[in-house]
């Protein structure tokens, strides 16, 4: 019984190589679709992963000014009553904004000096110079990201005037630069001393952009965020809110590829289809001539099913493996532009990779089942023709 | 070794490399800490990339998003929702934003 299965095995392998043009087609076909979605998933998911990490990290509620359903800046004295609600850990105050610098956005954070803590190692992200203190408030001391840094040709010790919204000059001092390594969170930031900021963005006395809600950890913050409902006219964002956000923006972002993307596996297993019907042809005689010395209508399914599940996995495996290299080592060039929508990006910039196994399982069934059935429907339904007619009809 | 089998073996290598890579991904993800402090301390949930909406980077906690459905006084600025690009260096989009009249230079 085995010795059968082994040898309807080795004729298998033979298949293969006899149906040269065949195999070339649907690997071919195969490898560059399964290049594609592999690279575009990976960067996805690393996307995601990333900004999971960063909503984990963040307040674990934001909460905001709503005026006519719109966001303004928040008056400080919010802060008192926030925290004298129960379960607020602590309250910190924030300005941010954007910044153009030529053509380009950046992200300009003032942070309060009570949530500057050099304990949790902040340090370990700065490639040169170092974080800002609570001593650096006031002072236009910044710290910048890679990016920054690279665009302007600038280091620690130089310093930098950014004209604002208000069409003031407002000088800076870089005593920072962040770390490649930390480049997918710090790349585009500016971060100064809360008074800085609010200089810098005109804000009012007493105003600040949003205020970061830390709530007790023995307490859900969602039922800490329900007890602000009386407050007027506040917006209280939680982690989760957050979360599915992001999610939904970077999954936008590989959504609409992958969309693209299946459209065009339809056409390949078309193409897969069409070259096992083409081949079909010259098959015919020989699945009559093998049912004729015996093969059985399973055997020659069992043949057709081992070969195209060896093209599938060794199509799908070399192309996750490209779309991985292309992506982790490369920067995807070509699809960068798609997830990230950044026009260029600093010289160590790594596109953050995650190869999970869902996405590996996902890609193998994506790729592999529709060819076992593209391949092995028609091959079934020559397997049940008799053989005398198949062999005159192939002759024919 | 007979050359008809070299695709199989080759297809078997293959999908135990793609397997391992995975399986390191996966434990590389999990175990992964490195800038935690620096995000706690700066506070903002997002990473500096575009996204598809004109917040640019943080349009959840600047503008209401409009796939969410949590509307009430949402809003959007004037374009679409740009797929490729970054809204905010759509020559149009900034024409609409007043005050969007930076630059810089190097002291």
């Amino acid at each position: 019984m085995l010795r059968k299965h082994r040898n309807l095995l080795d004729y298998s392998f033979d298949c293969l190589r006899r149906y040269r043009m065949r195999t070339a087609v649907i690997l071919v076909t195969f490898l560059v679709a399964t290049t594609m979605i592999s690279a575009v998933l990976f960067a996805k998911e690393g996307l995601e992963r990333e900004a999971e990490f960063s909503v984990e990290a963040a307040p674990d509620l934001t909460v905001q000014y709503l005026k006519g359903g719109r966001v303004e800046p928040i008056n400080t004295s919010y802060i008192d009553i926030i925290a004298g609600i129960p379960g607020v850990e602590k309250v910190l105050k924030r300005t941010w904004g954007y910044a153009g610098i030529g053509a380009y956005t950046f992200v300009v954070v003032g942070l309060d000096p009570e949530g500057l803590d050099h304990s949790r190692g902040v340090i370990t992200s700065l490639e040169e110079g170092r974080f800002l203190k609570p001593e650096d408030e006031g002072t236009g001391n910044i710290v910048i990201g890679k990016l920054i840094a690279y665009m302007l040709k600038v280091k620690v010790g130089d310093d930098i005037i950014l004209l604002s919204e208000s069409v003031e000059a407002n000088k800076f001092h870089v005593v920072g630069v962040f770390s490649d390594s930390s480049s997918i969170y710090t790349a585009d930031l500016i971060l100064m001393s809360f008074s800085d900021a609010n200089k810098f963005f005109s804000m009012p006395e007493g105003m600040v952009t949003d205020l970061c809600v830390y709530v007790d950890p023995a307490e859900d913050p969602a039922s800490v965020a329900s007890k602000m409902n009386s407050v007027s006219n506040i917006r209280v964002l939680d982690q989760d809110l957050l979360l599915r956000g992001y999610k939904a923006a970077y999954g936008a972002r590989g959504g609409i590829f992958t969309t693209l993307w299946t459209i065009l596996l339809v056409a390949i297993a078309m193409i897969a289809f069409s070259q096992a019907i083409v081949v079909g042809h010259e098959s015919k005689f020989e699945v009559g001539l093998l049912k004729t010395f015996g093969f059985s209508t399973l055997d020659i399914i069992e043949v057709r099913l081992v070969e195209s599940l060896v093209l599938g996995f060794f199509a799908a495996s070399l192309g996750m493996l490209i779309g991985y290299f292309y992506t982790a080592f490369f920067n995807a060039p070509g699809l960068v532009d798609i997830l990230l929508g950044w026009a260029y990006l600093p010289r160590e910039f790594r596109l953050p990779v995650y190869v999970s196994l869902q996405s590996v399982f996902s890609i193998y069934a994506v790729t592999v089942i529709p060819l076992l059935i593209t391949t092995v429907v028609p091959a079934w339904l020559n397997a049940i023709t008799d053989p005398e007619l198949a062999m005159r009809r192939a002759a024919a | 070794m007979r050359s008809a089998s070299l695709l199989p073996l080759l297809t078997l290598l293959l999908t135990a490399s793609v397997l391992a890579i995975s399986i390191h991904s996966e434990a590389e993800w999990h175990g992964r800490d490195y800038d935690r402090a620096l995000r706690q301390v700066v506070a903002l949930p997002s990473i500096a990339v575009g996204t598809n909406y004109e917040g640019t980077r943080n349009p959840l906690i600047e503008v209401f998003v409009r796939p969410l459905y949590d509307i009430p006084g949402g809003y959007d600025y004037v374009l679409a929702s740009s797929f490729i690009d970054t809204p905010m260096r759509i020559g149009e989009f900034r024409d609409t934003v007043p005050g969007f009249n930076y630059t810089a230079i190097k002291g």
